[in-house]
């Protein structure tokens, strides 16, 4: 078993996505992934921030390998990310395939993949392993099934630092105990508009969960994305984390629907009239910034699900998040941009899809 | 611009109160949504300010700071395997090895307490670990929820966990 034998190439990734973009799944009109990761370091051997060139090195080559070994999927490619460049880590990142840290890191450290981009084994980041499944929609019980089989393969493999008091023992203690992170990504652009959204974050915080922008920790919020996740790892199991988790979702989604439902019956036509308008600057505007961008599509996201709109597929509204994003427009470009250069790119890119989706549909 | 139908201005940027706002930022402090408007260049120029939210380090070390004792006798302690002192673990909130998990108890404890409001591992066990840890850990869990089934007054429910705690602990004088 080896991984991919022809290297990967971080542009031919920017001609697909992961299929957790693809807009399916339970909720998926609010519910946009549901994703779960799990922190594992190795027995015997310094946490990344005390370990040495040669320690980081070791651990780098021996935690792929086993990784390699594990049989997790046929089509897993290997990246080691200290040979790629800034452009390509931060493609990476977009793309929910490692984290920021990750790709900000330092030294000896990779990432492993499937071709769907459900998976992926980050190595050598704040902790030796983080094991990471996303999928489309309200699906949590299925990560966390996918994710349970592959810590169990390779726990075969490698001897995880672990104690019967503590757990997994991990760099943080903040992680310690599951090592688990569940976090569920929301669409929430009606509790916004209405300014019920604080309202949602004091339950959601009452239930000792937290609430975050796209791209995680300290990340600002933008076209009303919005990640839940837990927040405590030490005393509760994994599947009782995910229970609470599970029990909060649909009162969210709800409430947001019932949002959506107060606007429509009082205010139709101001509704109708800003989505189209968004829909329109996307479709005309020759320069769009990348937080300008999150707007319009959140805007021109609730008008599909509320069938203002009908000629765009959510899986192209879906993508359309992550492609106009500053790595993945300067990797379809094929060089480096400046941010006026990407403003107009995008737009230039996100007229070509738009019209492109709409020939389709006739 | 006009008004827009929304009633809302279509806004002007709220830093310099010229442009066109066309970047809309949220920000989330505790349970606090704040939302900013401001045109692109106030955008860039604000940024460095907005990243300061303070980062889940900082957090971590001020919680730190307020929770891990100063022991005196800990001041002292040095991992023997990575080199850490409790110290340094105090300021930077990352710990060097796993074995400063046996090293740093006393310190920690009072820590994990406080951030996750347990100290005790009940999820799930390597399985090498051994059956015996699996067992103590489901019975743990178990008992967990006979408390919340008492709790809810299901007492159906909790007569089938105790059912399950007897057999798996193998001693039907225990209670709990
Ligand atoms: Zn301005
Ligand atoms: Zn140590």
């Amino acid at each position: 078993m080896s991984f991919q034998a022809t290297p990967v190439k971080i542009s031919d990734l920017a001609d697909n996505t992961g299929e957790w973009l693809r807009g399916t799944g339970p909720e998926s009109d609010i519910v946009i992934s549901s994703r779960i990761r799990l922190a594992r370091n190795v027995a015997r051997f310094p946490f990344l921030s005390r370990a040495n060139v040669k320690q980081k090195k070791e651990l780098e080559e021996v935690v792929r390998d086993k990784i390699r070994e594990a049989e997790i999927t046929s089509d897993l490619r290997y990246i080691n990310l200290a040979e790629i460049n800034p452009v390509d880590r931060l493609f990476l990142v977009e793309r929910h395939l490692i984290s920021r840290e990750h790709a900000g890191g330092e030294g000896e450290r990779g990432v492993a993949f499937g071709r769907s981009e459900t998976i992926s084994l980050m190595v050598n980041e704040e902790d030796h392993l983080r094991i990471q499944v996303i999928r489309s929609g309200f699906e949590l019980r299925e990560a966390w099934k996918t994710i349970d089989e592959v810590d169990n393969k390779l726990e075969k493999k490698l001897n995880y630092a672990y104690s019967s008091r503590f757990g997994y023992l991990t760099a943080c203690p903040t992680n310690v105990g599951t090592g688990m992170r569940a976090s569920v990504m929301l669409h929430l652009p009606a509790l916004g508009m209405t300014h019920h959204i604080e309202k949602v974050f004091n339950a959601v915080m009452k239930l000792g969960l937290v609430v975050r922008g796209l791209y995680g920790e300290g990340t600002q919020v933008s076209g009303d994305l919005y990640q839940i996740s837990n927040q405590f790892t030490l005393g509760k199991s994994e599947k009782e984390i995910i229970e609470i988790i599970e029990s909060v979702i649909p009162r969210i989604t709800s409430y947001e629907r019932m949002a959506r439902k107060a606007l429509i019956s009082e205010n139709k036509e101001q509704l109708e009239d800003r989505v189209w308008r968004s829909y329109g600057m996307l479709k005309v505007a020759r320069m769009i910034s990348s937080e300008e961008i999150m707007h319009l599509l959140s805007q021109v996201r609730m008008g599909v699900n509320l069938g203002i709109i009908n000629d765009i597929e959510m899986k192209t509204l879906n993508e359309l998040f992550i492609f106009t994003l500053p790595g993945h427009l300067q990797k379809l470009e094929g060089r480096e941009l400046t941010s006026l250069q990407r403003n107009i790119i995008r737009a230039a890119y996100v007229r070509k899809r738009l019209e492109k989706a709409e020939s389709l549909k006739g | 611009m006009p008004e827009s139908a929304w009633g809302d201005k279509i806004m002007k940027c709220e830093s310099c109160n010229k442009k066109h706002a066309t970047v809309h930022l949220t920000e989330i402090v505790g349970a606090v949504k704040k939302e900013r408007h401001l045109c692109e260049e106030c955008a860039q120029s604000i940024n460095t300010q907005l990243t300061k939210i303070p980062s889940p380090t900082e957090i971590l070390t001020s919680l730190i700071n307020q929770v891990a004792p100063e022991i005196s006798e800990m001041s002292k302690i040095v991992c023997p395997v990575c080199g850490l002192s409790y110290l340094e673990f105090r300021s930077h909130g990352r710990l060097g090895c796993p074995m400063d998990y046996t090293i740093f108890r006393k310190g920690l404890i009072p820590l994990l307490e406080k951030m996750h409001g347990s100290t005790q591992h009940v999820g799930k066990v390597p399985s090498r670990a051994g059956r015996e840890i699996i067992r103590k850990n489901e019975l743990m869990q178990l008992r967990n929820e006979l408390n919340k089934a008492v709790e809810k007054e299901d007492y159906e429910k909790a007569a089938e966990l105790r059912d399950r705690i007897y057999e798996l602990s193998g001693d039907t004088s225990e209670d709990q």
